[in-house]
């Protein structure tokens, strides 16, 4: 406060003191100022003191009051008290003058003294002879019964004296005895107080049990003194039962003198003390019974209360209470509190009486009659407690069903619902009325009444709520409320409500639940396919929240309304087409949140596809198309978990927005570093097929001319236009050829000797040129690496904080899932660039010990299905694309950007996926016009095309064969190799079989063709005896032909090999043809000469540095 | 000690919730916070937290509590019930009417954990004020309450769970302090009225200060004939409490918001120290005022009541005024009954010296259809429930409300017939009455006069064309009345006919978006337009289209009212009926004795008047209600 404070300058004039009162009054800041100042506190007792003693000061009476009510501020010393005693002696004894001096400022300034003196305990706190003096001085005043001037101080004095008699017990209880005769001989009005402050004394003498006699007045009335008892605390334990006896008579003879109020005052001292002396309750009904005709609320009040406190003695009237009671709230002349209070004693009474379990009383007053329909003109809020009552009403007629035999049952059953279909219809206005009518609510409160009857929500008895759902009352209700939707739209959003309320509760939700299955079952059917249908989507929402109901009905009729939808869309109905459609998908939503998936599946995925498909506006198409992924992709518990989560980021509720989903949260922050590298080591992404190679290294060709941008070596594809193909070869290279090359010339002139033999060649090889495309000008051939995304729960936790570590009893849920999974790829080896790959959702892996992924070991179906199934949850399968510029073995590094659950966003690297060159092998590319039955000839005749441009007599020299999209052109340049396996046939062929089989074209020679026709792995080729085989002639010239080539094979079975060819003809069994395509234009061939116990591959290849790798991968597949 | 009926404290906010006058009662609350103590100290763990505060919250606290509650409850008094905007912790989640009149102010900020419920707040709207008085309870009581209004669950089972029923049974002091309300709000008001009693021989009747002036009359304290008018409605302010002004220094000028004096006296002497212990302000302003004088004697063997402080002294006699209010629903359908009602008191004054005892027998009570009888506490009733009934009174001073009573109408409906209105387009609409006036009605029962107003109070009245075969019309704004017989041209003893076709023309209508705070407002921006639009094109005939939109923006009623009037079309009929009873109730002035015995003449009078007679609109939508 800037002020300074007031105090210096006490209040002066009227006007100070008026302002200073206000400012204690309303508190704060305001009082503050005043309390703050010491001084203030210390002049100020002088100062009102001085005031109030004055001649001509307005304002007496409140600064009395004012003192009254801050005394606590003001009176903390006893002087301060004994000052303000000396003032109200004076006062007191001053003569009446009709101006300073009047009887309201003496009675005020006893009322005020007193007051403070209660309030601030003077008699604990402070000397006794200050509580004494007051005593005293108030005795003196009242001493003088009769006299007509003063009655009214008299009768105020006795107040005063009352109060500090209530406050300190048996203060007064030495004088009783004069009390009493005071009392006695007091016959104006004032002696309604007099009665009181001796009832008073009584009643603390009695509840004390205090040994007093309240006849003896052998103690004067003044000079006053403390009792002992009550300084030394001791009490003389014992009733002087006759004196009381005779002091009760006595009081009971004068109660008409009393105002209502005094009554009230009166009869809650003698009940106790009625109690005490073992009087019987019997009389005091005699004696007050009466005042339940009267008008007065309080009295009717009072006789409930002596009616609680006596029952026994009141038995049998409760028909007459109950009836006064009645009356009480039909009165219009009553202030309506005073009907509803009545109404509300009333329900208490009988529900007292009904937990009596004294059946035959209770039914006594209820059999009265108890018809308590609201009147027309009855106010709203009384209407809704007699509703109450009668609810209340419909409790026992159910009773009565269930306790009475079969003849009363349809009697009583009936009477409850006429009883509540006439009740409702004094509001039955809000049937037409608003929703947001005061009608409407009070029906509806009373449906809620009526409707939990008598189930209490302390009850743990569950024998209730079976008695409620077959009650009529359940029943009748149910379709009354279902109707009411059905026909009146407006109320769909109150009904809602209702069954909200219903459903908040826990003891009642499966009210509300039966309600929504009722509204399922009667609704649903019934209700009109139009626009106006989007009125009931509220409760279709909280059906669709509902756990309980089986969604089918619900979405086969969204799915019509789609359909309508659909149907009706035009020019003008483009809005609302939006509009409803969004609402629709809201309450897909909503189930999506609520029901296992497989519940909704069959029938939302249809919903959604047509959606999907036919809806005209975009963004419900949209919207339709997400959930549909997700309702595929992923599991129940976490979908919901994402849809829970976006909605509370929102805060908003899910059925209306169903947009909200979209509102994608922006991301919270990057995990750090740390966990970023920690990635790799929880998160794993593998190949689907292991490598049989593990590849450690890879040929690097680097690129010849720095400058440029894309390496000129080894080009595969040339531009159209003739060029001098310059090879260089890289010497750096050679030291990886660690098995027989052989290269043919490089720098072969070009032949252009064309016999009807080589344009079949090209022709062939036109052909299939011309079906691969460039990959510099059009999406050029892929390779699909199949992979495994799968991540370590416990890691993971561990890594992303302790969230989600829960007991492994949670099952599925307690498991950390991603969301939103980007991988992204890249690589240096010439794979093109790699698309990134999207995984909505994965599901972490559980941490068991024995949870091993092999997938080259053929699972056990039987056995492990379960397993394997189930592991399907935890894999999310990867397919890497590439599009290989070069067939080479490389390594594709991964990253990883996911959603954890709580919207963190993490990243990092992972491991990266290496790729051997047996990722590169395709199928070769068939042109559309081969048919299907022709292909194995088409590829046989393709293998014998290549085998011989790759081969060392290559007539077709230079020949260049343009590409698919006709802007490229390629040459092919053989290049040869051999290859000894040593293993038996039997493995061979199985290995051919599972690794190869798609590449083999043909297979020559009876036995081998038996051999392989008989396992009916490989299929579709051409099969042929070596006799009809012109390609024999070729490979055994192509034998000689490496015989003399410049690398001879030195090893030591050599020798054997070619006796087998030479010698032992018979021992080998024929020749299989595999022809393998590799991205982007290469080929590789092989001729696998079979026999017994070993094989000889040739390979041809038009890209030699695929070979490196081949021989690897032979070895890799045929001799480990 | 258990129970009594006392008051912390006062509060009285002006309507812009400021507290314009408080009043503490420090020696209850004493009481009050000895009980706490003692029942913190005998519970020690109680989920329900209350703190018990130093002081009563002062006057800041209280408005700005008050402001903050009838933000979250909408209005001054709240919901009532339990609505979709009630909070949890609000006297609305309690979901009983009776929570617009016994509120809980939550005092303190929440946040800070300061905050303490205060309950039971008795409140009273009067005029401009709110009048709110706490009644002293036991802290228990207050547990229960804030017990109930947090509960999680759906809401009070009927008569099993703990209740706020069971809290008000226990509670007289929440009654008692209702009354107190009431009669502080009849002081701020100025509106103190006396039950009318009719005389025919004085032109001056009034109560008590009537009783003591005698017909001279002192300046400033003349009384007032006053229609007798049922304590709900709220009369007109008169001017200010004339009595009380004799204390009060300051200029009286009527604008003057409040007499605090007036208030302060009453209050001294009525509760000096909160427990109230007489409420009738006429006796307590003649104390404060004249006192008493040495020529007022005690009687000299009998006590004199509490309640009548002064004793009679001139002329005797006595005055019985039947005066009954009649309300009826006439629907003049098949399937609705009319119904009509009487709800009847007998006022008395008895101008009698000493303290006498009069006996007064009532007879023909079943022929008079009343069905039960109440009593002013001065009464003496031996017995109920028959057909003659033998009351004794020892009268207090002053007029007073002797009995009331509820009954049936003995005649047939003093005005019957129909009314018919039909909207032959959007803005015009075609109306026929059909009275019978009367009928079977013999002298002396005299009408004295007899008027029909059409209110529409959603409509501009643009013009209007008819004539009735009796009486005069005059339109406003929003009415149209009709004036059968006008005051001043009674009928006695005869029936008429009257007949009143005509037309009437309304402004275009127009939305009402009323400004109101009550529930559901909100609700309506939230209709979808989808569904609206198409309403309109299915209705079959204007009168239901009508009703459709105009209901549309309907404001919600208060609990208070009996139903929603702006919906219905309806005629309201006003009367006055003198020289009989409508029930039937009579007095017979012969059998009235007094005791001990003196001459004192009895006069007797009757007047029936009308309550709501409401004559509905038979061709319209009707509020009705089943009859047992």
């Amino acid at each position: 406060m800037t002020d300074k404070p007031p105090v210096l300058k006490p209040p002066l004039s009227s006007q100070d003191w008026d302002s200073l009162i206000d400012d204690f009054q309303h508190g704060g800041a305001r009082r503050q100022k005043w309390t703050a100042a010491p001084q203030f506190l210390s002049s100020f007792l002088d100062h009102a003191l001085s005031f109030l003693l004055k001649k001509d000061f307005p304002l007496k009476i409140p600064l009395l009051i004012f003192m009254e009510e801050f005394s606590e501020t003001f009176f903390t010393d006893e002087s301060h008290l004994l000052r303000l005693l000396d003032a109200l002696r004076s006062v007191v004894q001053a003569p009446l003058d009709g101006i300073s001096v009047t009887f309201l400022l003496k009675e005020q300034f006893m009322i005020s003294t007193t007051s403070i003196f209660i309030s601030i305990d003077a008699l604990n706190k402070f000397q006794a002879r200050c509580t004494e003096g007051l005593a005293e001085l108030l005795l003196t005043v009242i001493h003088r019964p009769n006299h007509g001037v003063d009655r009214q101080t008299r009768a105020i004095a006795c107040e005063c004296l009352r109060e500090l008699e209530k406050s300190y017990a048996c203060l007064l209880s030495g004088i009783a005895g004069h009390l009493w005769s005071l009392c006695q001989s007091e016959r104006t009005h004032a002696c309604q107080s007099y009665l009181l402050l001796f009832t008073m004394v009584v009643y603390n003498i009695v509840n004390r049990k205090l040994n007093v006699s309240v006849l003896n007045t052998s103690v004067p009335l003044v000079p006053f003194n403390v009792p002992q008892l009550i300084s030394n605390g001791k009490e003389f334990v014992g009733l002087n039962y006759k004196e009381l006896r005779r002091a009760l008579a006595f009081l009971l003879e004068t109660p008409q003198v009393l105002t209502p109020f005094g009554m009230m005052e009166f009869l809650q001292m003698i009940m106790p003390v009625a109690v005490a002396l073992e009087l019987q309750g019997s009389m005091l009904k005699v004696q007050f019974f009466g005042l339940i005709y009267s008008f007065d609320p309080l009295l009717c009040h009072l006789v409930l209360v002596m009616y609680s406190h006596f029952p026994d003695a009141f038995d049998g009237q409760e028909v007459e209470i109950v009836k006064r009671l009645m009356l009480i709230s039909k009165e219009t002349q009553h202030y309506l509190v005073f009907r509803l209070l009545s109404l509300h004693w009333l329900l208490d009474l009988l529900s007292k009486l009904m937990l009596s379990r004294e059946g035959k009383k209770y039914k006594s007053v209820v059999d009265m009659g108890l018809r308590f329909y609201p009147a027309v003109f009855d106010p709203l809020a009384l209407k809704a407690l007699k509703l109450d009552l009668l609810a209340f009403y419909s409790i026992y007629l159910e009773g009565l069903k269930l306790e009475g035999g079969s003849g009363e049952d349809c009697d009583a059953s009936k009477s409850v619902v006429k009883l509540i279909e006439d009740g409702l219809i004094s509001v039955s206005a809000f049937k037409w009325l608003s929703p947001w009518s005061t009608e409407t609510a009070v029906a509806f409160r009373a449906f809620h009444k009526f409707l939990i009857g008598a189930s209490s929500h302390s009850d743990t008895d569950p024998s209730p709520t079976r008695t409620l759902m077959n009650s009529v009352i359940f029943h009748t209700l149910q379709g009354m409320l279902v109707g009411l939707t059905l026909d009146i739209l407006r109320l769909v959003p109150v009904v809602v409500s209702f069954i909200d309320r219903l459903l908040s509760c826990q003891k009642h939700c499966w009210l509300g639940e039966r309600l929504l299955q009722s509204v399922d079952k009667y609704l649903l059917p019934k209700v009109k396919i139009d626009y106006q249908l989007v009125s009931y989507f509220p409760v279709f929402d909280r059906i669709a929240e509902n756990n309980s109901i089986p969604p089918s009905t619900l979405l086969d009729l969204l799915t019509k309304f789609m359909v309508f939808l659909v149907e009706k869309h035009g020019p003008n109905t483009g809005l609302k087409s939006w509009s409803q459609g969004s609402k629709v998908l809201g309450i897909c939503r909503t189930m999506l949140m609520h029901h296992h998936s497989s519940r909704l599946f069959l029938g939302l995925s249809r919903l959604l596809a047509f959606t999907c498909l036919y809806f005209p506006d975009l963004e419900v198409r949209d919207n339709a198309r997400v959930y549909m992924r997700m309702l595929i992709c992923i599991p129940g518990m976490k979908l919901k978990g994402i849809l829970n989560f976006g909605e509370q980021l929102l805060g908003i509720s899910p059925s209306t927005h169903s947009s909200s989903f979209f509102n994608v949260p922006s991301p919270r922050h990057y995990q750090n570093f740390k966990k970023s590298r920690g990635i790799s080591y929880c998160i794993h992404l593998e190949r689907m097929i292991p490598l049989l190679v593990k590849q450690c290294w890879s040929l690097s060709l680097p690129p010849s001319d720095i400058g440029s941008s894309k390496p000129s070596h080894l080009e595969s594809i040339m531009d159209s236009e003739p060029q001098v193909d310059l090879r260089e070869l890289d010497v750096s290279t050679s030291f990886l050829a660690t098995s027989e090359i052989e290269r043919t010339n490089q720098l072969q002139e070009p032949l252009r000797v064309m016999d009807s033999k080589i344009s079949q060649i090209l022709g062939v090889l036109r052909s299939h040129f011309s079906c691969i495309p460039d990959f510099r000008h059009m999406p050029g051939i892929k390779v699909n690496i199949s992979c495994i995304l799968r991540f370590e729960s416990e890691p993971f936790n561990h890594l992303f904080g302790a969230s989600f570590l829960t007991s492994p009893a949670d099952g599925v849920d307690a498991l950390p899932s991603l969301y939103a999974i980007v991988l992204k790829f890249s690589s240096s080896a010439p794979y093109g660039s790699i698309p990134s790959y999207h995984i909505p959702f994965l599901l972490g892996e559980p941490s068991r010990n024995n949870h091993i992924s092999c997938p080259s070991v053929s699972p056990d179906i039987v056995s492990v299905e379960n397993d394997f199934e189930e592991e399907e949850n935890y894999r999310a399968p990867v397919t890497i694309d590439l599009e290989p510029r070069e067939p080479t073995p490389g390594l594709v590094d991964a990253f990883i950007e996911a959603n954890v659950e709580n919207g963190q966003i993490i990243h990092g690297q992972l491991q990266g996926i290496t790729l051997g060159i047996e990722d590169m092998f395709l199928k070769a590319i068939v042109p559309s016009d081969i048919s299907e039955h022709a292909v194995a000839a088409y590829y046989s005749g393709l293998f014998d095309a290549l085998w011989e441009a790759c081969g060392p007599s290559a007539n077709i020299g230079r020949e260049t064969f343009p590409l698919k999209g006709g802007k490229g052109v390629a040459a092919i340049n053989g290049t040869r190799s051999v290859k000894l396996l040593e293993v038996p046939a039997d493995s061979l062929i199985r290995a051919i079989e599972q690794h190869l089989a798609s590449f083999v074209v043909r297979v020559i020679g009876e036995h081998l063709v038996n051999m392989v026709k008989d396992r009916g792995i490989i299929k579709d080729i051409i099969w042929k005896d070596a006799a009809s085989d012109s390609f024999l002639v070729s490979t055994a010239s192509s034998l000689t032909g490496l015989d003399q080539g410049p690398l001879h094979l030195t090893y030591f079975n050599d020798g054997e090999e070619r006796e087998t060819q030479v010698n032992g003809y018979k021992r080998r069994m024929g020749c299989i043809l595999l022809l393998i395509f590799l991205p982007p234009r290469f080929h590789l061939l092989f001729q696998m000469e079979v026999s017994d116990i070993s094989t000889l591959v040739r390979i041809r290849t038009d890209h030699w540095p695929c070979l490196a790798y081949v021989d690897d991968y032979l070895e890799a597949l045929f001799l480990t | 000690m258990p129970g009594g009926c006392s008051i912390r404290a006062l509060w009285i906010l002006n309507n812009l919730d400021g507290v314009v006058f408080s009043r503490r009662f420090p020696v209850v609350e004493k009481q009050w916070r000895a009980a706490c103590k003692t029942e913190n100290e005998s519970s020690n763990e109680d989920p329900v937290r209350y703190t018990v505060p130093p002081f009563l919250p002062n006057d800041s606290e209280i408005a700005a509590a008050f402001v903050e509650r009838k933000k979250s409850e909408g209005s001054t008094r709240g919901y009532g019930i339990r609505v979709t905007h009630s909070d949890k912790r609000s006297d609305s989640w309690v979901d009983d009417p009776i929570t617009r009149h016994i509120i809980s102010l939550r005092i303190g900020a929440e946040e800070e954990g300061e905050s303490y419920l205060l309950w039971p707040l008795v409140l009273h709207v009067r005029g401009p004020y709110c009048i709110l008085a706490l009644p002293l309870i036991e802290p228990r009581h207050l547990k229960v309450y804030s017990r109930l209004c947090r509960r999680s669950d759906c809401g009070n089972a009927a008569g099993v769970d703990e209740s706020i029923s069971s809290l008000l049974l226990d509670l007289p002091s929440i009654t008692g302090a209702f009354m107190v309300a009431l009669a502080i709000g009849d002081i701020i008001i100025g509106d103190m009225v006396d039950p009318e009693v009719v005389v025919s021989v004085s032109p001056s009747v009034g109560g008590l200060l009537d009783s003591l002036t005698g017909s001279i009359g002192i300046s400033g304290i003349s009384s007032r004939a006053k229609p007798v008018a049922a304590p709900v409605a709220s009369a007109t302010p008169s001017s200010t409490a004339a009595i009380g002004a004799v204390a009060s220094d300051a200029p009286k000028i009527g604008s003057r918001p409040l007499d605090k004096d007036a208030l302060r006296n009453f209050i001294s002497g009525a509760m000096p120290f909160g427990t109230p212990l007489d409420l009738n302000y006429s006796n307590i302003f003649t104390v404060k005022v004249n006192g008493f004088s040495s020529s007022d004697l005690p009687p000299s063997d009998l006590k004199q009541p509490a309640w009548k402080p002064y004793l009679y002294k001139g002329k005797q006699r006595i005055l019985f005024t039947v005066h009954e209010i009649v309300h009826a629903a006439m629907y003049d359908r098949d399937d609705i009954s009319d119904t009509i009602s009487i709800a009847g008191q007998i006022n008395c004054r008895a101008e009698l010296e000493g303290l006498p005892d009069v006996s007064l027998p009532l007879t023909g009570l079943n022929k008079a259809h009343v069905e039960v009888l109440s009593f002013h506490p001065c009464a003496q009733v031996p017995e109920q429930g028959v057909d003659k009934q033998a009351m004794m009174f020892s009268p207090p001073l002053g007029n007073f409300v002797l009995v009331r009573y509820q009954a049936n109408c003995a005649f047939g409906p003093p005005i019957m017939g129909f009314y018919q209105l039909s909207m032959v387009s959007e803005d015009e609409g075609a109306f026929l009455f059909k009275l019978q006036i009367m009928e079977g009605y013999k002298a002396p029962l005299t009408m004295e006069f007899c008027n029909v107003t059409m209110p529409f109070p959603r409509r501009r009245i643009v013009s209007f064309d008819g004539t009735p075969s009796v009486g005069t019309v005059s339109t406003t704004e929003h009415i149209v009345e009709w004036k059968i017989i006008p005051s001043g041209r009674s009928l006695t003893g005869k029936s008429i006919e009257a007949t009143f076709p005509g037309t009437v023309r309304f402004a275009p209508w127009q939305i009402q978006r009323a400004p109101s705070s009550k529930s559901g407002s909100d609700n309506r921006s939230d209709g979808d337009s989808d569904v609206e639009t198409e309403s309109a094109n299915n209705m079959v005939n204007v009168e239901e289209f009508l009703m459709e939109k105009m209901s549309k923006d309907l404001p919600p009623v208060d609990l208070e009212e009996p139903f929603c009037w702006q919906a219905y079309n309806y005629a309201k009929v006003s009367f006055k009926i003198t020289g009989a009873s409508l029930s039937g109730m009579s007095i017979d002035a012969k059998s009235v004795s007094i005791y001990p015995a003196v001459k004192a003449p009895v006069e007797l009078s009757t007047q029936v008047t009308s309550g709501d007679y409401i004559l509905w609109n038979t061709l319209g939508k009707c509020p009705s209600a089943a009859t047992a």
